[in-house]
């Protein structure tokens, strides 16, 4: 049979047409791919390895709900390392090789730090959990969005714990020699003194230095009435509570997190050190008074539980902000869409979106979401489940 | 106040002095300042935590594992880092290889152990005290391996080997002496004692794989001031820098002591660049 230049035209659009009917169909099936850039290895993978406990499951449990509009969330992990340079390779190859739709991360702020300006220029919608102040500006970055507290929120409960709880009115300030610590402690101190407060040792230490006291004793020379330590070097933190134990002077320890992280409780020369240190945490993942969590909490934690994630070594503040975090990016696609214009006009008028970290809200003028009031310092020495009580004036 | 600089600047000079004497062995037997000295000072804590609190073995098992872990990397060392350089010493490619090999041991150590400072086990079961044993015990081994090197290399024929070696290769060479097998047994020699500065020290430094670059440097301070391959001059150098450190800590604090010991560590060397008790080298021309 001979073919007609005609039919063969004809063929070949009636082939061309019925691909391009198909591919649509097709298209509403492909996974939605979401960057994720944690650091799972290296010096400061502890958050991130929390973190990714809570994100793999949410995921889980998205796809398995049947995704968004029938598409499954398609994770596509970059290990940063903790390492800034290869959290900037990945999150170039996230955007222009995997054309993800949202970057969720990194969780660090140094590695932040470099992939925000990045993200900024590929027009990528970018939502992560840094502390750093500067790692949101909705004018410089308008689809970065973060879902976690700032620095400012992190100190302002720490000062006002220790100024109007414990009307301790002498406070000694002091970190490591880190970028993050000494940009602490220079916004802290200040902070503190315009409370009314009087800084009276304030100072920068090698965390790498074995002896500790002739800074304490500087500091109880002071007259200090409580001491702020800012780091997340659960060596230095720890020679800090020895040291206060071993001079037997009583007085209340309050700052980092890492102070009632499990790394540190293992290097205390007594268990009783442990007591009044009161680190950082959020209110919606802390046992209240008479020792419950909130319902929504609760329900997490078994949740948590039958999935047989292990809490044992980590924070369930860092598993419930990587379970909140795909669930609101998978909220926007639900609402929106994909694109990426759609999704960050979503988030800047997302009011009060439910995580068991916290309601997050977010404007157009203002992309840090994390409420104010739900940053608040808790009893080191009561982790269970990796949650802590609320330290001793706050009411349920 | 006393007291605290002088059990504290003492203990810690003498985990300087150990790592001086790695450096100093190694050097004699090579010409080669190998920066997996530190490297090795921190894996005597982390293989001595590893062993005794994480496995469970008794203290002596720990403690003879961790310097076979030393005297295993040091071997390496030689093997690796410095013999292939040895031909190009000229162009001290080994700054390179050493410090490259310090650094993947690092890493692995970060990747493997984890990069949190984790406890070291208390060596003795007796209470704590005002000059405890994570006092005494750098200071115990300092003093083991003094006299252990001078009963070596003054009353044994493989220490007199060694220092033939230090003294003029070519001629130790010549006269039939096994120079790569005492290259090797001085690498492995100084594994051991790079290991025992870490193992000694683990109760004050920590388990922690950030101690190498920490060590490396410090460690490095006393050769420098006390002359290369002095180890005598390492060791008083290495006490008076822990001293000075702490009265620094004490008198100054916070980031400025590192300051003072190294203003002072300049000054030193700008006064007497051969070391405080290295003679001045004479070359023939």
């Amino acid at each position: 049979m001979s073919l007609t230049r005609r039919q063969a035209l004809k063929s070949a659009g009636a082939v061309i047409a019925a691909s391009s009917l198909a591919k649509p169909a097709i298209a509403a099936k492909d996974p939605i791919p979401v960057g994720y850039l944690p650091a799972l290895t290296g010096p400061s993978s502890s958050t991130g390895v929390g973190i990714n406990r809570g994100i793999q499951l949410a995921v889980q449990e998205i796809n398995a709900a049947g995704g968004i509009d029938g598409r499954q969330l398609e994770l596509i992990t970059r290990d940063t390392q903790s390492d800034p340079t290869k959290a900037v390779n990945g999150a170039a190859e996230l955007t222009r090789g995997q054309k993800v739709s949202v970057v969720f991360g990194p969780v660090n702020s140094g590695e932040s730090l470099a992939v925000v300006p990045l993200l900024a220029r590929t027009n990528t919608p970018q939502i992560h959990p840094c502390w750093v102040d500067a790692l949101t500006d909705p004018q410089k970055y308008p689809m970065c969005f973060r879902n976690a507290p700032t620095n400012q929120q992190i100190g302002s409960a720490a000062n006002r714990y220790v100024m109007e709880v414990l009307k301790r009115k002498k406070v000694a300030v002091i970190s490591d020699t880190t970028g993050y610590g000494t940009a602490s402690v220079n916004a802290y101190a200040p902070m503190l003194k315009a409370k009314g407060a009087e800084v009276v040792y304030q100072g920068n230490v090698d965390a790498a230095n074995p002896d500790l006291k002739p800074e304490l004793l500087r500091m109880q020379s002071a007259g200090a009435e409580a001491i702020m330590p800012w780091s997340v070097n659960a060596g230095f933190l720890s020679r800090i509570i020895n040291t206060r134990g071993q001079m037997g002077w009583d007085v209340p320890i309050v700052g980092q997190t890492t102070l009632g992280s499990g790394q540190t409780k293992d290097l205390l020369e007594k268990p009783e050190y442990w007591a009044k240190v009161y680190p950082n945490n959020f209110r919606p993942v802390c046992y209240a008074p008479g020792g419950k969590l909130s319902d929504r909490t609760s329900a997490f934690l078994d949740r948590l539980k039958s999935a047989k994630i292990d809490m044992g070594d980590t924070l369930l503040w860092w598993i419930a902000l990587g379970y909140d975090s795909p669930r609101m990016i998978g909220e926007a696609m639900k609402n929106v869409g994909t694109e990426p214009d759609a999704i960050v006009g979503y988030l800047n008028k997302l009011k009060g979106f439910p995580g068991v970290y916290g309601d997050i809200s977010f404007a157009a003028d203002k992309h840090d979401g994390y409420p104010d009031d739900e940053v608040v310092m808790v009893e080191a020495n009561s982790l269970k489940d990796g949650a802590f009580n609320l330290a001793p004036g706050y009411s349920a | 106040m006393v007291a605290s600089i002088v059990s504290t600047g003492l203990a810690i000079g003498c985990i300087y002095a150990l790592i001086g004497i790695t450096y100093n062995v190694m050097f004699s037997a090579s010409r080669v300042f190998s920066f997996t000295a530190g490297t090795l000072g921190m894996l005597g804590g982390v293989l001595g935590s590893l062993f005794i609190a994480r496995l469970g073995m008794p203290v002596a098992v720990g403690f003879l594992l961790a310097l076979a872990g030393g005297v295993l990397l040091g071997i390496v060392t030689e093997i690796v880092a410095v013999r292939p350089v040895l031909k190009s010493l000229d162009q001290h490619l080994y700054v390179l290889s050493t410090l490259a090999l310090a650094l993947m041991v690092q890493q692995f150590t970060a990747i493997e152990w984890g990069t949190e400072a984790r406890p070291f086990p208390r060596l003795f079961d007796i209470a704590r005290g005002g000059f405890d044993q994570q006092f005494w015990l750098p200071m115990l081994a300092c003093a083991g391996v003094i006299v252990g090197l001078e009963l070596l290399y003054r009353h044994t024929l493989i220490g007199r080997a060694f220092l033939a070696i230090a003294e003029d290769t070519y001629a130790a060479r010549a006269l039939g002496l096994p120079e790569r097998s005492l290259r090797m047994a001085s690498y492995a020699l100084a594994g051991a004692i790079g290991a025992l500065a870490g193992f000694a020290g683990g109760e004050m430094l920590l388990a922690f794989f950030g101690n190498g670059p920490m060590l490396t440097f410090y460690g490095f301070v006393p050769v420098a001031l006390g002359g290369m391959g002095n180890n005598r001059g390492a060791v008083v150098a290495g006490l008076l820098l822990g001293l000075f450190q702490q009265t620094a800590n004490f008198l100054v604090g916070g980031i400025f002591a590192s300051v003072a010991v190294f203003t002072v560590f300049i000054i030193v060397l700008l006064a007497r660049p051969e070391g405080l008790a290295g003679a001045a080298v004479q070359r023939r021309v």
